[in-house]
């Protein structure tokens, strides 16, 4: 688990400063902040493409995490914990998005279900040199294809493949079953190796 | 791990997270096997290209993040405290409520107990009162003379005791 944990903080438990938290020290909280603020960010950034957004969002995430820290009990790791709150509001925001955009990013119903589960992925007829790519484009690229997964989906193939997250972890911060953890990554996945094939083959 | 549809053994088959029976009779339904495993391959691949161009996002600012979260914190529970103050500390309606019918309680029960003190049975049923006492100490230095009165009974009683003569003024006519 990347975090920005210094050994002098590494010191300090984790379950010593939720519990200081509990108690209503911020300072407590502050060190937790310190210690997944990138990560959080960098998950966040990754679903949503922009970095004021992504900045707000993880804000948001912080202070409800900080206003019911006292109802957490500790039968999931803190950060799965975390993840599940960061997830409520990225995932609630993309929504409220799509509403006032009137649906044109993603959707669910017709893009994903185009995919047929027993299909193999197949190079796109415009394949692009990866020699005449540079890193942007290829950042570029890969949030396009993101962006026209819906919400689930896109924090599903995060999870799973930036945060070598757990099938189990995955569906408890999301809420769901395993096997919906699973569906999901499936048809995820064939959608981004339709779109990327091109980009991931020759890098 | 049990799964049931074609999507999850396949997630799973690409995670290798199939083991022995499970993994034997998937591989086995496949179609083309060659092909099924070439997806797999290009599925990690998939998998290694997102985790190395996803993973380090930079956070600019960090420290300015954590300020600003600071601030938003302290100024929220400062817009929430006044909420607080305003409420009633300890006198909520329902203890209102239960301290007022416990007062009541506790005063009905005082009444009846006052009520139903009753004489005991060892008391004279007259309720008597020595209404008065004369005796000659020269003539009867032992004597004593008590007149009991029973109100309910309207019923008035000289008791003489030790007399050794009866005064004349009281002798009965």
């Amino acid at each position: 688990m990347h975090t920005e944990a210094t050994p002098a903080q590494a010191d300090v438990s984790e379950f010593d400063l939720i519990k200081r938290c509990q108690a209503g020290e911020t300072a407590a909280f502050d060190e937790l902040v310190t210690r997944y603020r990138t990560r959080i960010f960098g998950m966040i950034y990754n679903m949503v493409h922009n970095e004021q957004d992504a900045w707000d969002l993880a804000q948001d995430s912080f202070v409800k995490a900080w206003k019911s820290i006292g109802r957490f009990q500790g039968k999931s790791s803190f950060y799965t914990w975390m993840y599940r709150i960061v997830m409520n509001v990225t995932i609630d925001w993309l929504r409220k998005k799509q509403v006032k955009g009137g649906g044109t990013e993603f959707d669910d119903a017709v893009q994903l279900k185009e995919v047929d589960p027993a299909s193999k992925t197949l190079p796109r007829a415009e394949a692009m040199p990866h020699e005449h790519m540079e890193h942007g484009e290829i950042r570029a690229r890969i949030d396009k294809a993101i962006s026209q997964l819906s919400p689930e989906h896109r924090a599903v193939v995060l999870m799973k493949e930036t945060e070598d997250m757990q099938y189990h972890e995955i569906a408890e911060s999301l809420g769901c079953s395993i096997g919906t953890v699973m569906s999901r990554l499936f048809y995820a996945r064939k959608k981004l190796q339709n779109l990327l094939r091109d980009v991931y083959e020759n890098v | 791990m049990f799964m049931k549809t074609f999507e999850e053994k396949w997630t799973a088959w690409v995670d290798d997270q199939l083991t022995g029976r499970e993994l034997a009779e998937f591989e086995a339904s496949l179609p083309d096997q060659a092909a099924a495993l070439a997806e797999k391959n290009s599925a990690r691949q998939l998998g290694t290209f997102l985790k190395e161009q996803l993973a380090a996002v930079p956070m600019g600012n960090a420290d300015f993040f954590s300020h600003q979260l600071s601030e938003r914190i302290v100024r929220d529970e400062r817009a929430a405290a006044p909420a607080r103050s305003d409420s009633p500390s300890w006198w909520t309606i329902p203890r209102l409520f239960w301290t007022g019918a416990t007062s009541l309680a506790i005063f009905v029960v005082c009444a009846v107990m006052v009520i139903n003190i009753r004489p005991t049975a060892d008391h004279s049923q007259y309720l008597t009162q020595i209404l008065n006492a004369r005796v000659d100490p020269t003539l009867s230095p032992n004597a004593t003379v008590s007149i009991f009165e029973s109100k309910e009974d309207k019923v008035t009683v000289l008791w003489v005791d030790g007399l050794k003569s009866l005064p004349s003024e009281f002798a009965s006519k």
